[in-house]
């Protein structure tokens, strides 16, 4: 029986973990980390810029490799975000986002339960999925001028309400696809047994399916907030002043002086440091996600 | 149990909501589609009664109330039945028909080229690799961030007088073609990501056993890719282009923030056009007859997928 635990004999355990690569492997290995390197350098590249002294923007050698390359310094960060407009958009992106993502899953995860359990008769489960689907490949551009005009005539031109609608109007149907295959993955006998018991459709929902779907629920209301935050069209659509968010605050940061590069990435790196965090919380349910339950990742 | 009236009211509130914010605009705009709207600032002074802090009109010495002149802008948007001419003018327009020369090449640019590397991506991913679940976590981080940033973020990387690309000599923003190659690079470099997920996905779905009979059976490693892979990946490769298509033709941050769609049109998307026109001209008239066209190609290449796709939403 010993002998069974003794290396190099006949391999009754799995193959042991920590075997050392084989020279392939070390090689994909390598590969992978450098195509991983290329994708990671503008956003690399943003940070260094972002830490460094302004006069220092196109003189710093190499990779620009902090401490290496340069002294960093967080002044530029620190300009940035004293500024009342930084300030603004941040508030205004995040009221905007957290608003749009809570109304959508609101409205769509009803709508997903109903698209997932009940049985339509005149038009199928199947065609009104597709038809919540199709909204989502709208493009924005076809819809911003009545949006303009509709919003100007509500006299609700540049304020967070209606970009609070609008960007939920995006980003339903997304909630609703993604959540109606979480529903179908969940056995529906639970919920038929609560309906025996005498639980309404709403309780039944409610109390049983809701909570066994929030992980995949909370995820989606996650990817969609990522999505509303990196919204631009929208937005300068209807924000001119009170109500601009952190992209369009971005898109400020070319003015009459030229670019400030800088500041440029100081800005790039608020506005992509949230919804990329926040899309990571929820990776297990992004490959579902951005593919419209189609692939399961 | 199921059919209860009950669904409805589960159902409607979304469905509802979609025809007041998609549906209503779409049609909005497809009424306004054909007519000719010019909008005027209308300045309007009336002259008020001046009260003071407690609310009481302030009198002249003569006893009457003194005024104020109050200015209010209002804009108005004059509408004129012009029949089916916007669409007829985005028939012979040279802007649109640039528009949608830069919009295309830009997809056969953009598009082959993220389902190609990411597909390379993946197949290098599914070997044993060194610390794969850290590589593909990072990985993922271009695709949720904010597509103007990432514009701008190129731009100070295109710089082509200092920048960390400046050492190509490559005039990547001042020269026509560079600058809708540059377009495309950051679309790829956002999208490839996304592709290579989800090829990553369907690959680790492939069942092992399958690629071992192949490989007993003599085939070759291209052999395997070619005929025991690309069929089986063929469903994911068909959602991937639709979604992508449909996203690329939508093309419209990268330009606004990279190139400001210069030099000249070089790098004016179809979207960047429309946008301008509506809500930088104010032709809103014109602007619906080209968010039309726009809608109507996205909707003809969703039609003819979701055929193929709607099994998967069965």
């Amino acid at each position: 029986m010993a002998e069974a635990a003794l290396p190099g004999t006949a391999s009754a355990a799995p193959p042991a973990p920590r075997r050392l690569p084989s020279l392939a492997e070390a090689l994909l290995s390598v590969l992978a980390v450098i195509a991983t390197m290329i994708f990671l350098f503008p956003i690399y590249w943003a940070l260094s810029q972002s830490l460094r002294d302004p006069i220092e923007t196109f003189t710093v050698a190499g990779f620009g490799i902090p401490w290496i390359d340069f002294e960093p310094t967080l002044d530029n960060w620190r300009d940035q975000l004293a500024i009342p407009e930084t300030r603004r958009a941040l508030a205004n992106s995040t009221v905007i986002a957290t608003g749009a993502s809570l109304l959508a899953l609101l409205l769509g995860t009803p709508a997903a339960y109903a698209l997932a359990r009940f049985r339509f008769r005149l038009i199928p489960n199947r065609d009104l999925t597709v038809w919540f689907l199709s909204q989502r490949v709208l493009p924005p551009v076809a819809t911003v001028v009545p949006f303009y005009l509709v919003m100007r005539t509500l006299g609700l031109l540049d304020t967070q309400l209606a970009l609070v609608l609008l960007n939920a109007t995006f980003i339903l149907p997304f909630v609703v696809v993604i959540v109606r295959q979480t529903f179908l993955d969940l056995p529906r006998e639970l919920e038929e047994a609560a309906l025996v018991d005498g639980a309404s459709f709403w309780g039944a929902f409610w109390r049983v399916a809701l909570p066994l779907a929030m992980p995949s629920v909370a995820a989606s209301g996650l990817i969609v907030f990522s999505f509303a935050w990196n919204d631009f069209i929208l937005a300068i659509t209807i924000a001119s002043r009170e109500a601009i968010t952190v992209p369009m605050h971005m898109a400020g940061a070319v003015d009459t002086r030229g670019v400030q590069f800088w500041f440029m990435s100081v800005r790039a790196m608020i506005a992509m440091i949230p919804p990329v965090i926040v899309a990571l919380l929820a990776q297990r349910y992004i490959v579902r996600g951005l593919t419209l339950g189609a692939v399961k990742g | 149990m199921w059919t209860s009236r009950a669904r409805f009211f589960f159902l409607l509130p979304a469905v509802v909501w979609i025809f007041a914010f998609t549906l209503f605009p779409l049609g909005y705009s497809l009424y306004l589609a054909f007519y000719k709207v010019e909008t005027r600032t209308e300045v309007t002074r009336i002259q008020e009664p001046l009260l003071d802090a407690a609310g009481e009109p302030v009198l002249r010495p003569d006893g009457t109330p003194r005024t104020r002149s109050v200015v209010s802008k209002e804009q108005r948007s004059i509408a004129e039945f012009v029949g089916l001419a916007n669409f007829r003018r985005l028939w012979v327009d040279p802007q649109v028909h640039e528009a949608v020369r830069v919009t295309l090449l830009f997809v056969l640019m953009a598009v082959p080229t993220q389902l190609a590397l990411g597909f390379l991506l993946a197949l290098l991913f599914n070997q044993r690799i060194v610390a794969r679940p850290v590589l593909r976590t990072a990985m993922l981080l271009p695709i949720f961030a904010t597509p103007i940033a990432v514009a701008y973020l190129f731009f100070t990387i295109f710089y082509e007088a200092g920048g960390p690309l400046g050492w190509t000599g490559i005039p990547f923003l001042s020269d026509p073609f560079w600058a809708l190659v540059s377009v495309a690079i950051v679309d790829v470099w956002q999208w490839t990501p996304f592709c290579f997920l989800v090829f990553l996905a369907a690959l680790q779905g492939v069942p092992d056993e399958l690629v071992e009979a192949a490989r007993i059976d003599g085939a070759s490693g291209l052999d395997i890719l070619l005929r025991v892979l690309l069929p089986l990946l063929q469903p994911v490769v068909l959602i991937i282009l639709l979604l992508r298509l449909a996203e690329a033709l939508k093309l419209f941050d990268i330009p606004f923030a990279l190139t400001g769609g210069g030099p000249g049109i070089a790098t004016q998307s179809y979207s960047f056009l429309a946008f301008r026109t509506g809500l930088r001209f104010f032709d809103l008239g014109y602007a619906s007859a080209m968010a039309y066209g726009l809608l109507i190609i996205v909707m003809l290449i969703v039609t003819f997928f979701f055929r193929r796709l709607r099994q998967s939403y069965g």
